[in-house]
């Protein structure tokens, strides 16, 4: 197994929750539908719009249906970790305090190349865009960073910054494993190790079939279709939050519908098409009821 | 006039490279105009980039502008004083206009006459006051493809500004963009000089930067070249180093260490096409090569690290190439597995284009079409077949594992699929080989069976499109309409009997019986003009003049290789001959215009006088000999045919007046102004030659 020295997979998330938090970041837990990012999460999407300064970290659980690959690919899940955080305003320092996290899950940034490697980010699904980077350690991609520009459609201002860390890569490299399986997630006192391959090795296995072979098309389709309906009758009682879940519901039926090879070219366009109209609209939403309670405040 | 050394450097975060080094030829030209617009003199203006700072270095500018005085003049002093010399309403109003008082108007001598003048000075301005507001200037005006905001502040960058060092001579100079002030402490590298370091002067900027181990771009790129030959001539290696890796790999680092990593023997069973493209475009590392050509298990690697930590940086980046190359090896070997006809038969499911149907309907029309261009070509029934099964199998890789992976590997992993399949070698090399050209100057398949099945895929989409009403507009080609012309035109040229008209209309027909409607005749009228527009930009880029160019366009030719002879040939005869040709084109315009097609070509012979006849007999075997020439692709003898009939044009235009009085003999000079006219018609359009004089 792993290197001892280095952090486990649990360990790793105590200490970016613990560093963020002297940073000022508010430590939430993760949005319970499922979501394909942490960006997702309403402590990202929602809170980057608007002026009110915000600054939060999570650990999220990501579903992506296509990215399975049943438990067989070292490297592959369907279902992963992203450590997320958000500052807006962005920092002037936040890529030094992003470097400063590293010594913190045992990565000392002096000892090793790390680099900001351009990757502009866009989620068509979200109507959202922002600059950055993907950061490399020794040539390996460990984290995405970004300057949101534009959330649900709408302008950032201020600019939130969103840091995400892959935690099963960051994982595998610390404790020098070539398998996300044989990371070790903890140990008990006496030393015997949980790996993440005992926590979630069938769970890839079994989800892999679903997401390939199982899943109901039809049933899919039509759970797309309730949500989006959901979600209007939520933005017609003005429960933006609640529509924009009902969002997130249709972003993941689209995602099962992606994996099991039912839409066509087209169709899928038109599937992003209608999650985004849906996202943008909860988005859009959110924004005027924040205003309305900024102007009742005053 | 004093000058000093001027600097303006950007501190920022991690720049991305290609807008860098499109920003280090901006930066020059826009701080260049500034000064020069502000009336600063200036000497050289040097670029200086690495990743996080775009600088510049501008020698010997002026600590102040010129002062300048101008003179206005005024009206006459006639008008200006009256009689009694008080000033008149003229002299007011001019005085007024220019803000000084009418007693100080001055007396200048114009042309003889003596007019009343100002004399208006702009005193000279300081550079400390001008150079502030001209860096914030050219700050917000570098023009990135793509720029942001950052933190609570609305300014424009390409990645958030962090610092600004801006300096005249020592002194600082005030510069304010989003929040950050100017001053005089750069920053040095992120892990060997970590913090701020002072620039004394712009003279000693560079040793600052090299001291905080930061090297300028050409500094860098040049550490990096001579990394690579010591390590070539140390492991006996040659390196590929594609100039699109390099000039990224340039502006990653601020202190390159060139570095050797390898890799497992077993993946050298790996395609060495997807080894080096997860090595060039995801790793930014470069592949090398042994002396006999074949793939080394070294890589190269350049970090950006220090140095003292070179042997955990080249294990890290080994462990992540082996990650890539397992992913790469996983996807080739499960792809081994599967079955190219299943691969075509879930193509069934893959949008080609809305309109124009599945990409499994694009392959069964390639492969007629494939077999067509082979056959018109002119090749054996062995060729025709393979060229066949070439097509039919081009397409099958695009749902292989490796090819959604590694897309620019499309048709090379196909090529290997096919041979581990067993296919006949030529069928894996048309494969491999059918997308090319796939950029200007990008070799062509090797054998005819590769060309045939490239024609057939690039001439399938262009009729398409133009079947459905979307040909290639200024600023929509997303099917590539015009790359893939050109790449039919360099195709065909090698296949000189392969008729493009012809193959248009095949392609057209096999829209049809998949049951699109369309005016197959309107279309491919429309597709020969497109391709007729391609042909004439390609003959303009091979240095021919336009109107030569125009002149075989207008005789409607289309087929490659003899639209680009003709017009080599025509350049050529113009070279050799050229007032021969011009004169001819000028009788052929003067013939043109009298002539009247209404009145036919049926000359009557028995009253024809003698320049008359002699100018009908000379057409009559120009007509004949360019016959015989256009049959056997004779071009330049065509010409020469015609060539012939100078003489006996200008002998008819000297001796004959064309408008006679009597109509019949000037019906009879018109018709035969039409015979003359006629043999032209095939070779190319002579008036479109006709200089205008």
């Amino acid at each position: 197994m792993g290197k001892a020295s280095a952090p486990t997979f649990q360990e790793m998330i105590f200490a970016l929750q613990r560093y963020w938090a002297k940073q000022g970041c508010a430590v939430m837990q993760p949005v319970d539908t499922e979501v394909g990012a942490g960006t997702f999460h309403t402590a990202t999407t929602l809170r980057s719009l608007g002026p009110a300064p915000w600054a939060a970290c999570y650990a999220q659980p990501c579903r992506r249906p296509t990215d399975g690959r049943y438990g067989e690919n070292p490297n592959r899940l369907q279902h992963y970790y992203q450590f997320q955080v958000l500052m807006k305003p962005s920092p002037v320092n936040a890529q030094e305090l992003y470097l400063g996290s590293l010594a913190e899950i045992g990565l000392d940034a002096t000892a090793h190349d790390v680099r900001f490697v351009e990757d502009d980010w866009e989620s068509p699904t979200l109507g959202a865009w922002g600059l950055g980077w993907e950061v490399w350690i020794d040539g390996m991609e460990v984290t995405q960073f970004t300057y949101f520009q534009q959330v649900g459609g709408i302008e950032c201002a201020p600019v939130p910054v969103e840091i995400t860390y892959g935690l099963e890569r960051l994982a595998m490299y610390s404790q020098d494993v070539d398998s996300c399986f044989d990371v070790v997630w903890c140990r008990d006192p006496e030393g015997r190790e949980l790996t993440y391959g005992d926590v979630f090795h069938e769970n890839e296995r079994e989800f892999s079939t679903y997401n390939f072979e199982v899943a109901d098309v039809a049933a899919l389709r039509q759970h797309f279709d309730d949500y989006e309906n959901q979600c209007q009758a939520c933005l017609d009682r003005g429960l933006p939050l609640v529509a924009y879940d009902c969002a997130l519901k249709c972003s993941h039926a689209f995602n099962l519908l992606d994996a099991r090879g039912a839409l066509s070219q087209t169709e899928r366009m038109n599937y992003i098409l209608r999650v985004r109209s849906v996202a943008k609209a909860a988005c859009v939403a959110w924004m005027e009821a924040s205003e309305t309670k900024a102007e009742v405040a005053k | 006039m004093t000058t000093k050394d001027f600097l303006l450097e950007i501190g920022s975060e991690e720049l991305p490279s290609a807008p860098l080094d499109a920003a280090r030829a901006e930066l020059p030209r826009l701080l260049g105009s500034a000064l020069d617009d502000a009336g600063l003199a200036h000497g050289e203006i040097r670029v200086v980039s690495s990743p996080r700072r775009l600088a510049a270095l501008v020698s010997d500018v002026a600590s102040a502008t010129e002062a300048k005085t101008q003179v206005f003049r005024g009206p006459k002093v006639a008008q200006a004083y009256d009689a009694d010399g008080n000033p008149t309403k003229a002299a007011m109003g001019f005085s007024r206009g220019k803000g000084v008082d009418v007693g100080a108007l001055e007396v200048v001598e114009f042309k003889g006459e003596k007019h009343v003048a100002v004399t208006l000075g702009e005193p000279a301005r300081e550079a400390t006051e001008l150079l502030g507001p001209i860096a914030e200037g050219v700050i917000a005006a570098l023009s990135w493809p793509r720029s942001m905001r950052w933190g609570s502040t609305t300014e424009r960058y390409c990645r958030p500004v962090r610092w600004i060092v801006c300096l005249f001579g020592d002194e600082v100079v005030d510069v304010r963009y989003a929040n950050v002030v100017s001053g005089r402490r750069t920053w040095g590298h992120r892990v060997l000089a970590p913090g701020e370091h002072e620039v004394p002067d712009p003279a000693s900027y560079l040793d600052v930067l090299e001291g905080a181990y930061v090297l300028d771009h050409d500094a860098r790129a040049a550490r990096i070249r001579e990394g690579i030959a010591a390590l070539e001539d140390e492991l006996g290696l040659e390196v590929d180093t594609p100039a699109s890796t390099f000039a990224e790999v340039v502006n990653l680092c601020e202190w390159p260490t060139v570095l050797a990593g390898r890799f497992d023997e077993r993946f050298l069973e790996v395609p060495q096409e997807i080894i080096c493209e997860a090595m060039l475009k995801h790793q930014r590392c470069f592949p090398a090569f042994n002396a006999d050509g074949s793939l080394s298990r070294t890589f190269i690697l350049v970090s950006n690290g220090d140095p003292a930590h070179n042997e955990a940086i080249v294990e890290g980046n080994e462990r992540v190439v082996r990650a890539r190359l397992d992913d790469a090896a996983f996807f080739f070997e499960e792809d081994l597995k599967a079955s190219m006809e299943d691969w075509l038969e879930s193509l069934a499911q893959v949008t080609f284009q809305e309109k124009l149907g599945t990409l499994r309907q694009k392959v069964a029309r390639m492969e007629r079409l494939a077999g067509e261009v082979a056959r018109l070509a002119g090749e054996d029934d062995v060729t025709i077949a393979q060229a066949k099964r070439a097509a039919h199998l081009a397409k099958a890789d695009l749902v292989s594992q490796a090819v959604v992976e590694f897309t620019s590997q499309q048709g090379v992993m196909g090529g290997h699929y096919a041979r581990a399949a067993g296919e006949d070698e030529v069928v894996a090399q048309a494969v491999a080989e059918h997308y090319r050209p796939r950029y200007a100057g990008d070799e062509l398949p090797g054998g005819v069976v590769g060309s045939a099945v490239a024609v057939a895929d690039k001439l399938d989409t262009i009729c398409g499109m133009f079947a459905i009403d979307e040909p290639p507009t200024g600023s929509k080609d997303p099917f590539a309409q015009r790359r893939g012309a050109i790449g039919v035109i360099r195709l065909l040229e090698r296949m000189p009997n392969a008729s493009l008209r012809a193959l248009i209309d095949v392609a057209l027909g096999l829209y049809q019986e998949q049951g699109l409607d369309f005016d197959r005749a309107e279309v491919a009228r429309a597709v020969a003009e497109f391709f007729s527009g391609r042909l004439q930009t390609m003959a303009r880029e091979e240095g021919a003049e336009a109107d030569a160019v125009a002149a075989i366009a207008h005789t409607g030719v289309v087929d490659p290789a003899e639209f680009l002879s003709r017009v080599r040939a025509l350049e050529a005869a113009r070279a050799e001959a050229g007032e021969l040709m011009d004169d001819l084109a000028q009788a052929f315009l003067r013939a043109t215009h009298l002539a009247d097609p209404a009145l036919g070509t049926e000359v009557d012979l028995a009253a024809l006088g003698e320049a008359e006849r002699a100018l009908y007999e000379a057409t009559e075997a120009a007509e004949a000999d360019v016959e015989a020439a256009l049959a056997d692709d004779r071009f330049s003898d065509a010409l020469a045919a015609l060539a012939a009939l100078r003489g006996p044009i200008d002998r008819f235009f000297e001796d004959v007046l064309v408008m006679d009085h009597d109509p019949a003999v000037r019906r009879r000079r018109l018709v035969l102004l039409n015979r003359f006219a006629a043999p032209f018609a095939g070779v190319a359009d002579f008036a479109a030659l006709a200089k205008v004089s």
